[in-house]
């Protein structure tokens, strides 16, 4: 009988094809746009920030085993820029001869999108700010052909990188003043702690043409500006401390000062909301204005975990969406398309997704490799 | 909304802001928290020097706490918890020649103290009894008071390992 079985299995079974022979050294590559919902988290390693790396993920994806795309390293809390004209990226990072001692060397590296893998690099001078990352520390002017790393030693300036033809330029001092805003053609603005906006004109070759200042137009210890500005269509849209918004066009020669609006509606000052957290700006394909927003607000709460992104139309200067997020979030950013999503860094340094149409929370990202994840960038 | 009713609720407020004290962020460099937050001291700026000789401070608590009353203005990995104390740097590390200070109230004798805050550089990151506080820090266009900066300046390697608070006088009363 037994026998009897075993002979019905064999006759009623399909073939079995044989696993043929596989090549080795194949490696995947990547598609030279990424597709809409991809992101770049970008993890400064705080507790061990010579191995810091940007993780490309699906946030698509329910499923963990299958969402990282890849990733890139980034050495001592590296600063990152995203180039939307080819497909390269820029790390802005430091390394020591000897690991965390020696020589030191700053360079800007090079990385193919389709590959993850260096293409090139430029020494830039060893005085490259280290300090927790913000989306204006490394930025592209002039049509993305000048790359500008803002230095910090404590004396302040810019590299300026020819990052087409690979060459460093020069070095523009930028005393009293700090960070990297990109402004129309080629030319930068920073700010300054007297309350004033410089901005700096640059010639072909990188050096500085021309300097001009704003008048004071804040106060940099009451009520200050965030410097985590959101650039929405040329115009920086400037946060305070305690929710006003100070928008700054750069999209001509001299950055020019708008006029102030408030984040809060009736009731909100009341329940002391205000803007918090490491990236507490962000903007989407309409060009809506997002906040991460915590209330009871203090002194000292500007880095606190925000509990609410809301959303402003920047024409009429009113919330038009609040989103709620499941757990308290201390970084935010938004995918390019229509229908953005939002990730937000929870209190627990995991990864949340949220869908703005709807705000419903879709899933948490496990598994990217990402410990401190403090900016995440929606992928072009 | 129930995270809502939870954030409101103190203490599970404090339950949040705890947890994110702790895991979200170094955030780097201090601040002058009397000069900024506008208190009653009024203390010197960079380059610290070193004020009065006055004889160590009649202090209580665990030093190893965020909450202790020396890191009022501090942002980093406590030296205690790495091998060194409040007041020394772990072996092998460099103290910073260049640091930020704060001015923080001794609970035992009412006094405000000044706290030079110099980080201890060098080696990576000791990753343990990682503290934020906030008050009178402001944006990076601000470095003095900003903790969001590395200051493992002027040292041979700028690797930050932990950070100190070192009691370097009584500040002056205005």
């Amino acid at each position: 009988m037994k026998r009897l079985f075993l002979l019905s299995i064999l006759l009623t079974s399909p073939v079995l094809a044989q696993i043929q022979p596989e090549p080795t050294g194949r490696i995947e590559s990547l598609p030279e746009t990424y597709p809409a919902h991809w992101v770049l988290l970008q993890d400064g390693a705080f507790f061990h920030m010579s191995n810091g790396k940007v993780i490309v993920v699906d946030a698509d994806s329910d499923e963990s085993s299958s969402r990282v795309k890849g990733m890139f390293n980034s050495s001592f809390i590296a600063q990152f820029y995203q180039a939307r004209s080819r497909p390269e990226m820029y790390i802005a990072e430091t390394f020591y001869s000897r690991g965390t001692r020696g020589e030191r060397t700053d360079v800007i590296t090079v990385y193919d999108k389709r590959t993850l893998a260096p293409t090139g690099e430029v020494v830039i001078p060893a005085k490259r700010i280290s300090g927790m990352p913000t989306n204006y520390h490394l930025q592209a002017v002039d049509d993305e052909k000048l790359l500008l790393a803002y230095n910090f030693t404590p004396a302040t300036s810019v590299s300026v990188v020819d990052i087409v033809n690979r060459k460093f330029l020069g070095e523009i001092p930028i005393p009293g003043c700090s960070l990297v805003y990109p402004m129309a053609g080629r030319a930068f603005a920073s700010l300054c702690t007297d309350g004033t906006m410089m901005s700096v004109q640059l010639d072909g070759d990188g050096n500085q043409a021309s300097m001009s200042r704003t008048e004071v137009f804040f106060d940099a210890n009451n009520d200050p500006l965030m410097e985590k500005a959101a650039m929405i269509d040329g115009v920086a849209y400037f946060p305070t401390f305690l929710g006003r918004v100070v928008p700054v066009d750069l999209n001509g020669d001299e950055p020019q000062v708008g006029d102030e609006w408030s984040l809060l509606g009736d009731g909100d000052g009341d329940d002391g909301w205000r803007p918090g957290g490491i990236q507490v700006t962000g903007t989407d394909a309409e060009g809506r204005l997002y906040v991460l927003m915590h209330p009871e607000g203090y002194e000292g709460s500007h880095k606190d975990p925000g509990v609410e992104v809301w959303v402003f139309d920047i024409d009429s200067e009113r919330r038009v969406d609040r989103i709620a997020l499941e757990l308290p979030a201390i970084t935010f950013g938004l995918t390019r398309d229509d229908n953005p999503l939002l990730l937000t860094t929870n209190i627990n340094l995991e990864v949340d997704v949220y869908d703005v149409e709807s705000g419903e929370y879709l899933r948490t990202l496990g598994e990217t490799s990402a410990q401190t994840p403090f900016l995440i960038h929606g992928a072009h | 909304m129930k995270w809502l009713d939870g954030w409101l609720d103190k203490s599970a407020e404090t339950t949040t802001r705890g947890i994110a004290q702790r895991t979200s962020r170094r955030g780097f460099l201090g601040k002058i928290a009397g000069a900024v937050v506008g208190g009653a001291a009024t203390v010197p700026l960079l380059p610290v020097a070193r004020a009065q000789d006055n004889p160590a401070p009649q202090e209580s608590g665990d030093e190893n706490s965020c909450e202790y009353w020396r890191y009022c203005a501090i942002d980093g990995f406590l030296c205690g918890c790495c091998g060194g104390s409040m007041n020394s740097c772990p072996p092998g590390t460099e103290m910073s020649p260049i640091t930020w200070i704060g001015t923080c109230e001794n609970p035992v004798d009412g006094k405000s103290y000044i706290i030079s805050y110099n980080d201890c550089c060098g080696k990576s990151s000791c990753g343990n009894c990682l503290c934020q506080r906030n008050e009178g820090d402001r944006p990076v266009y601000n470095p003095r008071v900003a903790n969001d900066l590395n200051w493992c300046l002027g040292t041979s390697s700028a690797m930050y390992h932990c950070s100190t608070a070192i009691v370097i006088g009584t500040a002056l009363d205005e």
